[in-house]
């Protein structure tokens, strides 16, 4: 299945994406890598709070279980 | 004897087509189906987010998204969200 998640996820590493967790916060950055889990670690991260950027980190990591979807952009 | 569908197999079914999803929270989504996997989790096209809050709905457009099935609640194939 070439649209499944696992493909979806191959595509996206080097990109821009959005992550948002199941609490609304946004990270946004370029996806250095992922596991199975869907932990990611992002690069040049922005926080972002109701769209006001409230942080910003050189390196993060999100455990997967927030929850949450990305997207490419 | 009526034939059974399974509810993946409906899933699957949806594949290229409009679907609505509806999460645990007060979000949904709507968009074009690429493909799932055995979590549910779905990869959507053309998106559109709607988040109800007590000021009123949001509509947040998406290009091609990664839903994490954890959240999801319920599936409607072939509806084109809450506007329609």
């Amino acid at each position: 299945m070439s649209g499944s998640p696992t493909d979806f996820l191959k595509g996206v590493v080097g990109k821009r994406v959005i992550v948002r967790l199941t609490s609304g916060v946004d990270y946004r950055g370029i996806l250095s890598c992922l596991d199975g889990y869907m932990n990611i670690a992002l690069e040049q991260t922005e926080e972002h709070v109701n769209g006001i950027v409230t942080n910003r980190y050189g390196d993060a990591f999100i455990r997967g279980n927030n929850g949450g979807y990305r997207s490419r952009r | 004897m009526a034939t059974q569908i399974l509810p993946l197999e409906l899933i699957d079914r949806c594949i290229g087509s409009h679907i609505w999803v509806i999460m645990k929270s007060d979000r949904e989504f709507t968009g074009t189906l690429l493909g799932f996997d055995d979590f549910v989790n779905m990869v959507l096209e053309d998106v559109t987010e709607y988040e109800t809050t007590p000021q009123g709905r949001k509509k947040t457009q998406l290009a091609q998204t990664l839903l994490n099935g954890n959240n999801i609640c319920m599936l409607i194939p072939g509806s084109a969200g809450p506007d329609s």
